[in-house]
């Protein structure tokens, strides 16, 4: 039941994208709701065919599963460069934080896990899942710490995005401990996840999207190298002034 | 209960948090303002009233009154003398949020910035917002005696000259920076 409403949901969002011309401004995200559409169709084939609990519909489950998140990571960097790219300079620091945010993730996600064999497609489910989370969580902070205000739709966009990828994370770590038992609930759990995911998304994309205003012209580098210095130091000055109150205060007592 | 599971539930609440957070309200007012007054209103410094707050807090005003005046009077003293240091404190941080506008204005129009200078901006913000939630959180809870706040005033006056010069310098720079502001207004940043 649940899994025809999303499959449902999946078309009408992608109908959705297609009718508002949204396809041209969000190319990757369109992609990946049509991996899902499309993982979902072949797997009720496959399913169909090799019944629910077979090691070839295992294998294929987890095939389409990696083709769907590689082009989840692909809708998130097409948020990311809508986010941040009309900030050159703010851009090319954000990619080299994020890219290492991502693979310090990775690293974090493969160091905290029980290695065993039959778990490894879970535990590497899981870690791609929260290393998106995590750029998409650095990608808001990112934002907000130089005041910037993206677009609603690619805000709605992310939180889904992230929400889901959290919300993953969480089910694939209940999965690794109970593994059979918990089968069913995780199925069911991660359907209604995305189902609520497509409600948001959906929402967002109800209107046309006008696509990336074209690079801004900027200042001349000249500007930003000489101011730059110039603040960190008075920033440094206030700094420091706070720092002896705060060092007057402590050897008081 | 296992350790990955209090790993992988730890981070999630973490990234939740941080989500939260970034999305708070607040983020509103945090935005570049939309007015660009705020730069060229910046040789309207805090500093300009340190000498008031000098006097405000020396010891020997207080000194005096302890001698002079009513127990009921040297309390008010004392709580106008908590309000001068928190306002002071609060002039500070005005301060330090207004050159990270300034710094974040920059940043966002320039075509390349240098990861280092941002860094160590991101480190003073963090160094400044620990020490002065510390002193306002003692001033508050009165760990710190009173009659010791007399001593933010030779502070005060140890590094007025040199704030008063370094604002000076910058409010010279204000009118471009101003300029700046408002040619990214122009360019529909800040705008939903």
């Amino acid at each position: 039941m649940m899994w025809a409403v999303n499959t449902a949901a999946g078309v009408a969002l992608l109908l959705l994208l297609v009718v508002r011309k949204n396809y041209r401004v969000y190319p990757a995200f369109t992609f990946y709701i049509f991996v899902n559409v499309a993982v979902a169709a072949s797997l009720f084939i496959v399913y169909r065919l090799w019944g629910f609990s077979s090691t070839v519909s295992w294998r294929i489950g987890w095939a389409t599963q990696a083709v769907t998140v590689c082009a989840r990571a692909w809708a998130v960097i097409e948020i990311c460069r809508r986010f941040l790219s009309r900030y050159q300079g703010i851009w090319a620091l954000a990619r080299r934080v994020l890219l290492a945010c991502a693979g310090l993730v990775l690293l974090y996600s493969g160091v905290a896990v029980r290695h065993q064999w039959k778990l490894a497609l879970p535990t590497v489910d899981r870690a791609l899942e929260l290393a998106i989370a995590a750029v998409i969580v650095v990608l808001f902070l990112f934002a907000r710490y130089y005041g910037l205000r993206p677009e609603r739709t690619d805000r709605s966009l992310a939180l889904g995005l992230c929400l889901y990828s959290c919300f993953r994370v969480l089910n694939d770590t209940i999965s690794d401990r109970y593994l059979y038992d918990y089968a069913k609930v995780w199925n069911l759990l991660g359907m209604l996840a995305f189902f609520a995911s497509l409600v948001l998304w959906t929402w967002a994309l109800r209107k046309s999207q006008r696509e990336t205003a074209a690079e801004e012209k900027l200042l001349p580098l000249g500007v930003y190298q000489s101011f730059a210095p110039q603040i960190n130091l008075r920033l440094q000055l206030l700094n420091d002034q706070v720092n002896k109150i705060f060092s007057s205060e402590v050897t008081r007592h | 209960m296992s350790l990955a599971l209090i790993l992988f539930f730890g981070s999630v609440a973490v990234l939740l948090l941080g989500l939260g957070w970034a999305l708070w309200k607040p983020w509103e007012q945090k935005n570049i303002d939309s007015d660009p007054r705020w730069l060229e209103g910046r040789d309207q410094r805090h500093t300009n009233y340190l000498p008031q707050i000098r006097q405000a807090l020396a010891a020997a005003d207080y000194d005096f009154l302890s001698k002079r005046a009513s127990r009921g009077t040297q309390r008010r003293v004392r709580r106008e003398r908590l309000n001068v240091a928190l306002a002071y404190l609060g002039a500070l941080r005005g301060d330090f949020e207004s050159l990270l506008r300034m710094a974040r204005v920059i940043a966002a129009l320039s075509p390349e910035v240098d990861a280092a200078h941002e860094f160590e901006r991101l480190r003073l913000t963090a160094e400044f917002a620990w020490r002065y939630q510390m002193i306002r959180w003692k001033l508050l809870t009165g760990m710190t005696p009173l009659v010791q706040l007399a001593g933010l005033s030779d502070l005060v006056s140890g590094l007025s000259v040199r704030l008063e010069q370094a604002m000076k310098e910058l409010g010279e720079r204000a009118a471009v920076a101003a300029e700046l502001a408002s040619s990214m207004n122009r360019r529909g940043m800040g705008t939903v």
